[in-house]
């Protein structure tokens, strides 16, 4: 009997789903409450308060898109109005009478407004990668540099240029659907304008729950830690600014067919309006989607309320920039983490509740036993690795690495045979995780070579690397600390989720299904290191040990053929450690992997390694066997210090 | 041929603002590894100061004063207001953010931005305003220029403060420390550098850096109003690019590069056969177009700047 009720709801075909539903019931709202309130109540709700909300309805949707690019993916715009500008000029342009000049060709006006919105979300687009192509694959902060000095051109100079402004002193933007249906009342208008809004945030939430946003948050967090995940970071950074680009061409149509007529002067379009949408995501709080709306609609509404009350109206724009100041310094997370901390509390009073009823539960696993990390290497999807010329995985040869005047890495060599635990040890600053990091493709030497699989792999960005098949670890440990347990482990599998942006933007089918394949895959490793009951727990709120055995399990998840780790006993008590070893062994001997092991604990070292390097002042000092290399007197100095008579 | 010469030294003039504009950048950077977004805004404050004493409601004993000594005493007022704004910032936001990441210290920084012009326009309105400058008459005729008074005084003061800044870190062991803790904040400590002090000197020195500048360009350019020195510090943003965003003489020279190309190409898109094929003849703000594409041609090019060896470190 109770097994007829679990798996009901499975073999009935989900086509109304809670979520869908709640999307029809929204949509509904969106489609006939303004229409129907303007008709019942015309002298409260008139046509000037409708534009009211429909120009608002274009704050939030541009605060929406900057939230896609500063709050998802952490990078800085400061010419998003801008972009609004480009996307009112295109719907502009294309539904008059006065056409949109493409190069060597013009296209007619006066289109559907659907096509003007369309196609300035495609300018927007198009103008996002033109300036975020040069600025993105840079790290720091040159696309605010570049968006700020865009911000600029683009009201003075771009929309004076005769092709764009016609010699007159804006554009008109009709609100024909078709050639016959116009969208006259301005609560239709606002109607329609909020559908869009709720498609957009639909998307939004798509991308969220995707590949693609999960991407964006790991390039938010850490670039290195993105790359190790085989996530195209430049590409990636590029991505979330045409999004959000695309959205911002839109917010800006959306704005002039609410006023019906634009000019470059108006207030959306300009640069203080650009800092009000940082102020706006910011104090919100980066990356949650309703609080940043919240706020917009806040930021839209505040200045009535001082009106009402007779404050002069621009008193209210001042209270944001204060209150981002003190969000940045006092709560990062903006007004999402205010609410986010109270829904922690409460989780946290709920599990301690249930502790109490459970003596013994309170034991840390991490601290005494490695789970079997084996068992997440075979969750993994089969993936057929090439066969390598010869016995060795790894060929590193003569690699030198300078910092400025310093030699880190002194021509180093050395090769890691297929199926073989080898050390790497050395003393602090001997060049150990410089010597990873060169491997691995998050510097480039300045001279020698390294081949994995016989390929030579000097060319290959890091996330190329990964994607062949070498996983790593890092020393102050590689992980979303903002994401969830079970959000870290779907983002290390994100190059085996083959589905493409575009799939993932409309979610169709075929993600959800590959999604569910990863989130089983999930919980399959969670289940192997007894991670389950943490899985909606933030990885950063888990204790160090715990958090080294989720590192391991994300990079084990995808089944990488070398394993890097750096220092993977650190703060692990000698039983652990101990257990780490055995855990090590049974990879290699039972599933044929093979590890490069960085590590400080010398008796765990010679434990379980099969040939080690070791490394001083940059160079390899000796190599050898276990047992040669434990009995090399040089060695015993360069490591142990002198040996006292 | 002739405009061109007015162009070029129209070029340096400016461009010896802009850089010193990009020395409050790269000093803020090098300490505290942030842009300061605030900084062009901090010398729009610095001309509404000068302004509101010397012209809005001067005091009596400063209206009776002649031109010159009237606009030194809204110079120093604008000066001190500056510097106090930059070192009131960096104890009550940058020094708590010490341990935070790089990107919110920036986007405090856009914070303060966006409060100074909403303060301005609450206080000034966003009308335009007209500062009178310092020393009246057309100046001294170079390549068919008249370089005004003010623009040699600015040639002057840019002179003194890059010499002032390179005795600082040359010969002194506070500037030495500033250096030290540019490389490297937490050994710079433990060497017995105070990074506070540091710190505070950096933003400081780099607010009243921009009033300077601001009053020192405001005359040419006329008219100000709120957001007006931020329009100017992206032509800064872009010489600290070019000069590779650590260096001060890089700062300089990236400050007059900017400047004379700046100026050189706005002569082409305005002035020449160019500019009617582009159609940019009559646009007034065409130089932030300029600036537009030299700030994309130098990421694109030179990422590390002009004076750094090829080599692109790519993400």
């Amino acid at each position: 009997m109770t097994a007829t009720t679990a798996t009901l709801p499975r073999s009935l075909p989900p086509i109304l789903t809670p979520r869908r539903g709640n999307i029809i019931l929204a949509a509904l709202t969106c489609a006939v409450l303004p229409p129907v309130t303007a008709r019942l109540m015309p002298h409260w709700f008139t046509g000037s308060v409708a534009v009211f909300f429909a120009v608002g309805t274009s704050t939030v949707v541009a605060a929406m898109a900057l939230n896609v690019l500063m709050g998802y993916a952490g990078q800085v715009s400061l010419g998003h109005a801008a972009l609004l500008a480009a996307g009112a000029y295109t719907s502009g342009l294309l539904t008059s009478n006065a056409g949109f000049p493409l190069p060597f060709f013009r296209v007619p006006g006066g289109q559907s407004m659907l096509v003007g919105i369309a196609a300035a979300g495609v300018v927007g687009g198009l103008v996002a990668l033109i300036i975020g192509f040069p600025a993105l694959r840079l790290r720091g902060l040159h696309l605010a540099v570049v968006t700020m000095a865009f911000g600029f051109a683009m009201t003075d100079a771009f929309l004076h240029l005769p092709a764009i402004s016609k010699g007159s002193a804006g554009v008109n933007l009709p609100r024909n659907i078709t050639p016959s249906f116009t969208l006259v009342q301005d609560a239709d208008y606002l109607a329609f304008a909020l559908l869009v809004v709720l498609l957009l945030w639909l998307i939004d939430d798509n991308l969220v729950r995707s590949k693609v946003g999960r991407a964006f948050h790991g390039i938010r967090e850490n670039d290195a830690l993105a790359q190790a995940y085989a996530i195209d970071v430049s590409r990636y950074k590029l991505l979330a600014f045409i999004v959000s680009g695309a959205m911002a061409g839109i917010a800006g149509a959306l704005y002039g067919h609410s006023i019906l007529f634009t000019n470059g002067d108006d207030v959306p379009f300009v640069f203080e309006a650009s800092l009000a949408l940082v102020v706006i995501v910011v104090v919100g709080g980066l990356g949650s989607r309703l609080a940043v709306v919240l706020a917009a609609t806040a930021f839209v509404v505040t200045p009535k309320l001082f009106d009402l009350v007779h404050v002069p109206e621009a008193w209210a724009a001042a209270i944001g920039p204060l209150l981002l100041m003190v969000t940045v310094v006092r709560h990062p997370g903006g007004f999402a983490e205010l609410l986010g901390d109270l829904r922690e509390r409460r989780h946290r009073r709920k599990i301690e509740s249930e502790r109490r009823d459970q003596p013994g539960a309170d034991d840390d696993p991490a601290s005494t036993r490695i789970p079997e990390l084996g068992l997440v290497a075979q969750v993994a999807p089969a993936v057929k690795r090439p066969e390598v010329a010869g016995k060795d995985l790894l060929v590193v040869d003569d690699v030198t690495v300078r910092f400025g005047g310093v030699l880190a890495v002194d021509g180093a060599s050395l090769s890691v045979a297929r199926g073989q635990i080898v050390g790497l040890i050395g003393p602090n600053g001997a060049g150990k995780s410089t010597l990873f990091n060169a491997i691995g493709g998050y510097l480039r030497p300045e001279s020698g070579r390294i081949q994995f699989f016989g390929q030579d792999v000097h060319d290959l960005p890091a996330h190329r690397r990964a994607r062949l098949g070498m996983g790593r670890t890092f020393q102050n440990i590689g992980l979303a600390r903002n994401l969830t347990v079970l959000e870290n482990l779907l983002m290390a599998q994100h190059h085996i989720a083959d589905y493409d942006v575009a799939s993932a933007l409309a979610y169709l089918p075929r993600t959800a299904r590959v999604e569910r394949d990863l989130e089983q895959r999930a919980w399959q490793a969670l289940k192997a290191i007894g991670f389950e009951e943490f899985a909606y727990r933030k990885a950063g709120n888990l204790s160090g040990g715990q958090q080294r055995i989720l590192e391991m399990a994300c990079v084990l998840i995808t089944g990488p053929e070398l394993l890097m780790l750096d220092e993977p006993s650190a703060g692990m008590s000698p039983g652990a450690a101990e257990n780490l070893a055995m855990r090590l062994r049974d990879l290699r001997d039972r599933l044929g992997r093979t590890v490069l092991l960085i590590e400080h604990n010398v008796p765990m070292v010679l434990d379980v390694c099969d040939y080690i390097y070791v490394l001083n002042y940059g160079a390899v000092l000796a190599h050898g066997s276990t047992e040669a290399i434990a009995r090399r007197p040089e060695v015993i100095a360069a490591y142990f210090g002198e040996q006292v008579a | 041929m002739e405009q061109l010469g007015r162009y070029f030294v129209i070029g340096v003039t400016s461009g010896l603002i802009y850089a010193l504009l990009a020395v409050g950048i790269v000093l803020v950077y090098r300490g505290s590894r942030v842009l300061n977004f605030a900084q062009g805004e901090i010398g729009t404050l610095a001309l509404y100061v000068s302004w509101a004493i010397t012209v809005q409601q001067p005091l009596p004993w400063v209206s009776t004063l002649p031109p010159t000594e009237k606009w030194l005493v809204g110079a120093v007022a604008a000066v001190i207001v500056a510097g106090l704004v930059g070192y009131v910032f960096e104890r009550l936001v940058v020094r708590p953010m010490a341990d935070s990441s790089r990107l919110s210290v920036a986007v405090a920084t856009i914070g303060l931005l966006t409060f100074l012009v909403i303060f301005e326009s609450i206080l000034w309105t966003p009308n335009g305003r007209i500062l009178p400058p310092p020393v009246a008459g057309l100046g001294v005729r170079v390549l068919n220029y008249y370089v005004s008074p003010t623009q040699m005084i600015a040639v002057v003061v840019v002179v003194l403060v890059a010499a002032a800044l390179t005795a600082l870190f040359r010969f002194t062991d506070f500037g030495l420390g500033v250096q030290a803790a540019a490389e490297d904040q937490a050994t710079a400590r433990l060497m017995g550098v105070r990074a506070g002090r540091v710190s505070a000197f950096t933003w400081t020195a780099a607010a009243v850096i921009a009033a300077i500048a601001a009053l020192l360009i405001e005359p040419t350019i006329g008219v100000f109003a709120p957001g007006y020195i931020s329009r100017l510090f992206v032509f800064a943003l872009a010489a600290s690019l070019v000069g590779g965003l650590t260096s001060l003489p890089g700062a300089f020279v990236g400050g007059i590069v900017v400047g004379v190309l700046d100026s050189l190409l706005v002569y082409v898109l305005r002035s020449t056969s160019v500019g009617d094929f582009v159609g940019t003849r009559s646009i007034p703000g065409v130089d932030t177009l300029v600036i537009f594409a030299i700030i994309l041609g130098v990421l694109l090019l030179r990422p590390n700047g002009i004076l750094a060896a090829r080599r692109v470190r790519v993400a």
